[in-house]
């Protein structure tokens, strides 16, 4: 972490001397949509990541998410919309042109060079002189501690060291923004949060505007200052990480972060900022009630954070009646260390409650115990989308 | 009662194909390496087993034709068809490799269209040649119709190798040598062609030898005077002394230091890069 602290700072240093490298690394999406034969990838992507911010788009795979990195990066030409990059419009232009620089998935660090030469290689394009060109990317090896394996081939060096050559290899063009495709998939669990730490402070000491592609929810949590939630081809809900965890949108953002359940009933009144539900089941929630319109008779959905649930046990045929409280039977329980992740049948749907350590074992249940889930009003937030169950929802009904 | 653990003993199944394999191995380089040791066959001139008074007197023979016939001039004629032909099949191969990377209109029938010369007899192809040579004025010869039939023969193969080495290649090669300001040119000087290097040598040694050793292609194309392998021919039917084995021994030695030279340089490159 301190090396690359160090690193970056210097790195700074050099992109301050370099020219036309001032300019904003804001990037803007208009309308963007891009088609591959009769299908859209991607459609109505309209999205501003501001300068400077470390930006992650996260979705599972197949929602688009690397079409756009693609795109910002000028490896994919959208079918239409813009793309602006500071006050410039890039459509069209190379990614020298454009000031950005990608880091691919697997590295792509060409086999047949040695490691120096591999940094070097923006710099031989340009038509630097052999000399001047391996001293600069002595200097960039030097800031990635990587300066002792300038003459190895990319082959014979570790994944994590891979990556820091990729790294070096992109930061000596002097972007304005760096393009991450799924950086930190192709590392063990030890080098992926190493690596992670290492990313984040880069890029804190850079200042460029980072755009990293993941699927992993925490990868994008502990990163980014902003979070893009993708379904298939569209933009669910771009937000801080704290707004998109805590106060998701859409059912498929509450389900696809994790951390949350969504209930769905009928609104029964709606007064005085309280909005309140009834399920078909017969249970009653209550909820602020937000920005959600909310009108008696509509359906409506809800999303209550997992560990903020307490459970107790009931007998098997008394059913709970008090608002904001659900009855269900013990699927499973899984022991996570510091909470035990107890998983809920309602009755077909699944609820998931993660329970502190010093609670559970206070009063621990098994599968097959009759429980009742109750939560507090306030940590209850309404979805402005009513959910629509599985269909069309690869989350729904998981308790991932 | 306890059973012994096993630790794998071979089964039956190992010897039968170890047998078979040295069967194979027998078959496959006895005849060379008798053909090799009778090559140095003494003034007997005796064509068989035993080998008396050993004397290089044979390969004199063959280098200073007294009643072989032109051994030296269809080596000559043989010697730069191949290495045209060689050069040619890697050229043609690697620019249409890369063409069809993109996937363009009728791509698979041009595909077809090129293997299917692989299928056509070789000996029906030389007729046809020959043929159609006559009927256009034209005069066979090596470097015009022999050079041609050969390319029938080694290209697909040429093509066959580098749409696996090409199709292995991962395309973000090519988009980070973009990603850095790489032209086109400077993509395909600087990146591809050094990543599929190793396979352009094998491509380069399969349109060497295929040419050198090819036979019935080049029966009728080949013009009025003899490539090596139909001296070969001719001199079986003529020839009763052991300058046969020696022009054997010397045409083959010739072949393994191709393929050495080849597949060394291979491995050199496959070294330097691991």
């Amino acid at each position: 972490m301190t090396n690359m602290n160090k690193t970056a700072s210097s790195m700074t240093a050099n992109s301050a001397t370099a020219p036309n490298r001032h300019e904003s690394g804001e990037i803007r999406l208009v309308d963007i949509a891009k088609k591959f034969g009769n299908t859209y990838a991607v459609q109505n992507i309209n999205l501003t990541i501001p300068h400077g911010s470390y930006c992650c788009l996260l979705g599972p795979s197949g929602c688009g998410k690397t079409t756009i990195l693609r795109m910002i990066a000028g490896h994919e030409t959208p079918s239409s919309g813009e793309i602006y990059i500071g006050d410039q419009m890039v459509v069209g232009k190379t990614p020298v042109e454009r000031g950005t620089a990608m880091m691919f998935q697997s590295y792509a660090l060409f086999p047949h060079l040695t490691i120096l030469d591999n940094v070097a290689f923006y710099l031989k394009m340009r038509s630097v002189g052999k000399d001047e060109r391996r001293q600069k990317a002595e200097e960039m090896l030097r800031r990635v501690q990587l300066h002792h394996l300038r003459d190895r081939m990319p082959a014979q060096l570790s994944g994590g060291q891979q990556q820091r050559v990729a790294l070096a290899r992109s930061l000596i063009t002097n972007p304005r923004v760096l393009l991450l495709d799924e950086p930190l998939s192709a590392l063990d669990e030890f080098l992926r949060l190493k690596m992670r730490g290492e990313l984040k402070s880069l890029q804190n000491e850079l200042g460029i505007t980072f755009v990293h592609v993941t699927h992993t929810q925490p990868e994008a949590i502990a990163l980014a200052d902003m979070v893009v939630v993708m379904d298939t081809g569209r933009i669910d809900q771009a937000d801080s990480a704290k707004v998109i965890f805590n106060s998701p949108k859409t059912p498929y953002v509450a389900r696809f972060m994790g951390g949350q359940n969504v209930l769905t009933g009928n609104v029964e009144k709606a007064s005085s900022g309280t909005v309140r539900i009834v399920t078909a089941g017969g249970a009653t929630f209550e909820a602020a009630s937000g920005e959600a319109k909310a009108t008696p008779g509509q359906p409506l959905s809800i999303a209550v954070r997992r560990d903020r649930i307490k459970l107790r046990r009931r007998s098997a045929d008394q059913k709970s009646a008090a608002v904001n409280e659900i009855s269900g039977v013990v699927e499973s329980t899984e022991y996570q260390g510091s909470y035990v992740k107890v998983t809920l049948d309602l009755g077909g749907d699944v609820f998931v409650a993660n329970v502190s350590d010093a609670d559970y074992f206070a009063e621990p249940v098994d599968r097959g115990d009759a429980v009742t889930a109750s939560w507090l009003k306030a940590d209850v937030h309404t979805l402005s989308k009513v959910d629509t169950g599985a269909a069309g929802d690869p989350y729904a009904n998981s308790s991932h | 009662m306890s059973a012994s653990p096993s630790y794998g003993s071979r089964p039956w199944t190992f010897y039968v194909l170890a047998t078979l394999f040295a069967l194979f191995v027998i078959f496959l380089y006895g005849p060379m390496i008798g053909v090799l040791i009778l090559s140095f066959q003494g003034p007997s001139a005796s064509l068989v087993f035993p080998l008396r008074e050993p004397s290089v007197m044979w390969f004199d023979e063959l280098f200073n034709p007294r009643r072989t016939g032109d051994v030296v001039g269809a080596f000559y004629r043989s010697l730069p068809l191949a290495a045209f032909v060689m050069v040619l099949t890697v050229l043609i191969s690697v620019t249409a490799g890369f063409a069809f990377r993109r996937r363009f209109k009728g791509a698979t029938a041009i595909f077809y269209t090129a293997i299917a010369s692989l299928i056509v007899p070789g000996l029906v192809l030389s007729i046809g040649i020959l043929v159609t040579f006559r009927y256009l004025g034209l005069t066979a010869n090596w470097y015009t119709s022999g050079l041609g039939a050969h390319l029938s023969w080694a290209l697909p193969f040429g093509l066959l190798i580098m749409f696996a080495v090409l199709g292995r290649l991962n395309p973000s090669y090519e988009e980070a040598a973009y990603d850095l300001g790489a032209t086109k040119w400077k993509t395909v000087k600087e990146v591809v062609v050094p990543i599929v290097f190793p396979g352009m040598i094998a491509v380069a040694l399969f349109g060497f030898t295929l040419s050198y050793d090819e036979f019935p292609r080049s029966w009728l194309t080949i013009g009025s005077k003899n490539s090596l392998p139909l001296e070969i021919w001719t001199m079986t039917t003529n020839v009763t002394s052991p300058a046969l084995y020696a022009l054997g021994t010397v045409t083959t030695v010739v072949s393994f230091i191709v393929i050495a030279i080849a597949l060394s340089s291979i491995f050199l490159i496959q070294r330097k890069r691991s």
